[in-house]
C-alpha cells in the first residue's frame, strides 16, 4: 500500500496499542501484564540499540550505559526533587542523551573493532561509579526508597494495571518516533553509511556528525527504556547497566532481525520468554542462553523477522 | 582522595617497594593477558571477548591439578596447557566460521562461551569463591628488601612473566614462526599464497593467546581467590591496556600493563575506592589524544 | 566547464605519482586519458576529485583554483566522479541509491522532520534514472544487479550530484565487448544531452579512437602526449611505450 507510509505505521502503532490496552479489560493475568511491562522497556533498548548496529553498522557493546543511566537518573529525580512523573521522565531522557553526546563524542570517530569494545569499556566505568558511589546510588544493593509519587494524571502506578497501559503507551509511542526517525532521509543517511562509507562521504555526509546524532539519538531512547525500568523495579539497580544487560540487548537484536524495525522487539519478546522459561527449570541460565545463541550464530545467522521477509518477500514492515 | 598518605608513602622506601611490587605483579599479569588479547586481534583481525574466560579457566585448573597433586610447578604447567588447547578449540570449533564477519557475530560467539564456561565453572567447582592459598613450596618468609615486604612468590610470578615477556618478543622477531605471525598480522590472505597453513597459524596464535591468559590465572591463583565471572574485569582492563598500548604491540602491551600496575599499586593510596576510574579516565585520555595508542599503528 | 591542471605532483613515499602534469579540458570536451597499469591515472581522479591532497600544483575549475578544497565542496562546484569498481550502496534500490543521493547533494541527509525522501528528490532521481537508462530495474537492489548495470548506477550516482565535470575511470571494465560498445554509447548520449565536460579513463583502444576527440597520454606521472585520435596513433613514443607496434599488436 502506497500513499502515505508515515500514516499507515501510525494507524498501525494505535491498532496495536488498542489491542494491548484491551487485553486486560477482557482478562487479568498478572504474569502476561508484567511480562508486557518489561518488554516495553526492553523493546526500547533494543529498538534504539539497532539504530546503530543495524542502520549505522555501529555495533556497540555498552548500550546498556545508558538503559542504565535512564533509570538511575529518573528515580534519583523522582527521589530528591518535587517534579511530577512525567517532567522527572523528560529530564531522566535528557540527561542520557547529553550522556550519550558525551560518550560518543570520544568514541564515534573511532574504527568499529576499537567502537564494541571501548562503548563496553565506558559502561563498565559508568557501573563502577554507580557501585562505588554509594551515597548516592546505593552501591551494589540498588537505589533504595523506592520511587515516591508514581502518579500520572491522577493514576497510580503503584497499580499493575495503570502501569501496564502506562508502559504500553510509552512503548508503542517511542517505537513510532524510532519508526519516524529511521524512515527520515536521516535515517537513509545512516544506512548509506552502514553500506558504503566512502561513496557517502563523497555524497558530502559529514560522518561524524551523523554517527554522533544516530548515538545521541539511540541513547536518549534507551533511556527512556530505563524509566520504564526503573518504574518496574521500583528504583534502580546496577544490574540494569551490568554488561551482561549489553549482551543481552545486542542478542535480542540480531535474534529478531537487523534489518527489520520490529526485529529487534520480536527479539526481546523471544528474549525475555527464553529467560523466563529457562530460569524456571534451571539455575543455570546462562549456560542454556549461551547454547542458543551459539546456536543461532553459527546456525541461523540471520534474525528471524529477516528470514520471514526473505521467505515471503513483498511484505514490507 | 589522599595525597597526604601517597606522599608520606612515597617518602619511605618500605612502602615504595611494597607498593611498586604489588603494582608490578598486577601489571605482569595484565600483561599476559594483554600480550594475548592484542596477538589474537593483531593477527586474525579479532577481538576476543572471551578472553577472560580462559584466564578463569588456567586459573581453576591450576587450583584443582594442586589439590591433586600438590605440585604448583605442575599445576602452573596444567592450567595453561589445559587453556591453549581450550584456545585452538575455541578457535577451530567456533571462531574460525565467523572470520570476516560482522564483529557482532564475533561478539555473540565470545558473548556466550562467557555464559556457558561462568556456568560450567559453577558446576563443576561450585559458585563460591575459592582460595588457592600460597602453595607450601612458597610457604617461605618473605624477602626484605629496602625495608619493603616482598613475598618470594612475588619474585617469581615477575621473573616468569619477563622472561615470558622476552620469550615472546625475540619469539616473534627471530623465529620463523615469530616472523610468520607477523606477516600474517600485517597481511593474512598474502602469507596464504605463499603457502603458509593459515589455518595452522591461526590454531597456533589461539593457542599462545589462550595459554597466556591461562597461564596468569595460574599464576595469579595464589593471590587471588577464583570465583565464576572473575575473568571479566581481567578482561575489560586487558583490553584498556591494548588500547593505551596499542592494539598489535606486544612491547605496548607491556609497557601500558605496567603503566597500569604502577596506577593500581600506588592509586589504593591515594584514590582509594576510585583506582578503577582512574584507569579508566587513563584510558579515555589515550582515546583523545592518541586513539593509536602509544605504540600502535595509525588506525 | 573547463578543467585546467597545472603542474600537478603528488608523492607518495617516494615514488612520485603525479610527475608535474599540466593538462587543459576544454568545457564540453569529450577526452580520454589512457597509458599502461601504474602510470597514474586513477591517482590522477583522485587529485581532481579530492580524495587525495596534491603536493603542489593548481587544479582550476571555469578560472578558479579547486586545490585547497576539501572533496565534498569540489563536489558542489561541480567535479563528479565514477568509479572503477561500482561504488553503490549494495542493499539499497536503485531507485533508493538515486533518491539518496539527490537528497544528500540537496544537503538535507540531516532531516529528521519528513519521510524519506523529501519532497522533489523522487522527481529528480527518475530524471537521472532515465538519462542512464535503469528505470527497468528501478526496483531491483544494487547489490543483484548486473555488473554493468552496477557501473551504470555507480555513474547514475555521480550524474545526480549535477556534475559540469564528470570523470569516469574505466566504465567499461569488466565488460564483454557488446556491452562495451553499448556503455559507451550511453556515456556518449549522456555528454551530448547534459553538455558535461567528461573526462574517462579507458584500456580499449578502439573505443578511445572512436569516441574521443582528445586523448592524453600518461606514462609514470607524466604527460606523453596529448592530441586527437589520429596523432595519437600515429605518435612514436606512445606506440613505443603502450600501443606497441603492428608486429605486437598481432
Amino acid at each position: 500500500m502506497k500513499g502515505r507510509p508515515g500514516l499507515r505505521d501510525a494507524a498501525m502503532a494505535i491498532l496495536a496499542l488498542i489491542v494491548v490496552l484491551a487485553i486486560p479489560l477482557l482478562h487479568r493475568s498478572p504474569a502476561f501484564e508484567d511480562f508486557i511491562i518489561r518488554l516495553s522497556a526492553m523493546a526500547l533498548f533494543a529498538t534504539s540499540l539497532n539504530l546503530l548496529v543495524g542502520n549505522t553498522g555501529m555495533v556497540s557493546f555498552g548500550h546498556g550505559l545508558f538503559y542504565g543511566l535512564g533509570a538511575y537518573a529518573f528515580a534519583l529525580t523522582m527521589q530528591m526533587t518535587d517534579l511530577p512523573l512525567p517532567a522527572a521522565a523528560v529530564v531522566a531522557v535528557l540527561v542520557t542523551a547529553f550522556g550519550a553526546l558525551g560518550v560518543g563524542a570520544i568514541c564515534v570517530r573511532l574504527s568499529t573493532d576499537y567502537f564494541a569494545f571501548i562503548t563496553l569499556a565506558v559502561q563498565m566505568l559508568f557501573y563502577s561509579i554507580i557501585i562505588s558511589w554509594q551515597s548516592l546510588t546505593g552501591g551494589d544493593q540498588g537505589l533504595r526508597g523506592g520511587i515516591p509519587r508514581r502518579e500520572i494524571f491522577g493514576f497510580e502506578l503503584a497499580s499493575q494495571l495503570h502501569l501496564y497501559q502506562f508502559c504500553a503507551v510509552i512503548a508503542v509511542f517511542g517505537l513510532l518516533a524510532l519508526r519516524h526517525i529511521t524512515a527520515s532521509p536521516f535515517g537513509q543517511t545512516l544506512r548509506m553509511i552502514r553500506d558504503n562509507e566512502s561513496r557517502a562521504s563523497f555524497l558530502g555526509i559529514v560522518m561524524w556528525r551523523a554517527r554522533l546524532i544516530a548515538f545521541t539519538i539511540a541513547g536518549a531512547f534507551a533511556g527512556l527504556g530505563g524509566v520504564l525500568a526503573a518504574l518496574f523495579v521500583s528504583g534502580a539497580y546496577p544490574e540494569l547497566a551490568d554488561w551482561p544487560n549489553s549482551g543481552q540487548a545486542i542478542f535480542a537484536v540480531m535474534l529478531g532481525g537487523i534489518n527489520s524495525f520490529l526485529g529487534p522487539v520480536l527479539g526481546a519478546m523471544i528474549l525475555l520468554a527464553l529467560n523466563d522459561v529457562v530460569t524456571r527449570f534451571t539455575e543455570y541460565h546462562g549456560l542454556v542462553l549461551g547454547m542458543v545463541i551459539l546456536a543461532f550464530a553459527l546456525g541461523l545467522r540471520r534474525g528471524v523477522l529477516d528470514f520471514l521477509r526473505l521467505a515471503w518477500p513483498g511484505h514490507l514492515k | 582522595m589522599d595525597l597526604d598518605a601517597l606522599g608520606a608513602c612515597l617518602s619511605t622506601s618500605a612502602c615504595v617497594v611494597t607498593q611498586a611490587t604489588s603494582g608490578l605483579i598486577v601489571g605482569m599479569l595484565l600483561f599476559l593477558v594483554a600480550a594475548g588479547v592484542t596477538l589474537i586481534f593483531g593477527v586474525l583481525k579479532v577481538v576476543n571477548f572471551a578472553h577472560g574466560t580462559f584466564y578463569m579457566l588456567g586459573g581453576y585448573v591450576a587450583y584443582s591439578t594442586l589439590g591433586l597433586t600438590d605440585s604448583y610447578a605442575l599445576a602452573v604447567v596444567c592450567g595453561a596447557l589445559a587453556t591453549a588447547l581450550g584456545g585452538v578449540v575455541f578457535e577451530r570449533a567456533l571462531i574460525s566460521r565467523v572470520y570476516g564477519s560482522n564483529v557482532l557475530m564475533q561478539l555473540l560467539i565470545c558473548y556466550a562461551v562467557v555464559l556457558i564456561f561462568d556456568d560450567l565453572v559453577k558446576i563443576i567447582w561450585g559458585p563460591e569463591f575459592h582460595a588457592m592459598g600460597m602453595p607450601s613450596a612458597f610457604q617461605v618468609p618473605p624477602l626484605y628488601i629496602a625495608g619493603g615486604v616482598v613475598p618470594p612468590f612475588y619474585a617469581v610470578l615477575v621473573g616468569i612473566a619477563a622472561l615470558i615477556a622476552l620469550a615472546l618478543s625475540l619469539g616473534l622477531a627471530m623465529t620463523r614462526l615469530g616472523k610468520t605471525v607477523r606477516a600474517a598480522a600485517v597481511n593474512a590472505q598474502m602469507v596464504s599464497a605463499l603457502g603458509v597453513n593459515t589455518k595452522l597459524l591461526f590454531a597456533i596464535v589461539f593457542a599462545i593467546g589462550g595459554g597466556l591468559a591461562g597461564l596468569a590465572g595460574a599464576l595469579a591463583a595464589p593471590v587471588r581467590s577464583l570465583s565464576p565471572g572473575m575473568g571479566f574485569s581481567i578482561l575489560i582492563e586487558s583490553f584498556i591496556v591494548t588500547v593505551i598500548g596499542g592494539m598489535g604491540s606486544i612491547a605496548g602491551a607491556l609497557v601500558a600493563a605496567l603503566m597500569i600496575g604502577m596506577v593500581r599499586g600506588f592509586g589504593t593510596i591515594a584514590f582509594p575506592g576510585f583506582t578503577d576510574g582512574l584507569i579508566y579516565l587513563m584510558m579515555i585520555a589515550v582515546l583523545l589524544l592518541r586513539p593509536q595508542g602509544l605504540f600502535g599503528r595509525r588506525l | 566547464m573547463k578543467l585546467e591542471i597545472k603542474n600537478l605532483t603528488k608523492t607518495f613515499g617516494g615514488v612520485r605519482a603525479i610527475d608535474d602534469i599540466s593538462l587543459h579540458f576544454p568545457s564540453g570536451s569529450l577526452s580520454a586519458v589512457i597509458g599502461p597499469n601504474g602510470a597514474g591515472k586513477s591517482t590522477f581522479f583522485n587529485l581532481i576529485s579530492g580524495a587525495f591532497a596534491a603536493d603542489s600544483g593548481e587544479v582550476l575549475l571555469d578560472g578558479r583554483n579547486i586545490l585547497r578544497l576539501s572533496k565534498t565542496e569540489r563536489m558542489h562546484r561541480g567535479i563528479g566522479r565514477a568509479f572503477q569498481v561500482a561504488s553503490c550502496f549494495p542493499t539499497m534500490t536503485v531507485a533508493e541509491n538515486l533518491m539518496a543521493s539527490v537528497t544528500a547533494h540537496l544537503g538535507r541527509w540531516g532531516n529528521l522532520a519528513c519521510r524519506f525522501p523529501p519532497p522533489g528528490v523522487r522527481e529528480r532521481a527518475d530524471t537521472v534514472m532515465e538519462l542512464v537508462g535503469l528505470t527497468q530495474v528501478a526496483n531491483v537492489r544494487a547489490a543483484i544487479l548486473s555488473h554493468g548495470d552496477q557501473k551504470l548506477l555507480d555513474i547514475a550516482i555521480a550524474l545526480a550530484l549535477e556534475p559540469k565535470v564528470l570523470l569516469l575511470d574505466e566504465p567499461t571494465a569488466g565488460m564483454g565487448p557488446e556491452e562495451r560498445w553499448r556503455m559507451i554509447e550511453r556515456v556518449r548520449a549522456l555528454w551530448e544531452q547534459q553538455k558535461l565536460t567528461l573526462v574517462f579513463i579507458e584500456h580499449d583502444m578502439d573505443i578511445v579512437f572512436k569516441v574521443a576527440s582528445t586523448i592524453r597520454v600518461l606514462c609514470y606521472g607524466r604527460v606523453l602526449a596529448e592530441g586527437t585520435p589520429d596523432e595519437i596513433r600515429s605518435n612514436p613514443a606512445v606506440i613505443e611505450a603502450y600501443l606497441g607496434t603492428e608486429a605486437d599488436a598481432a
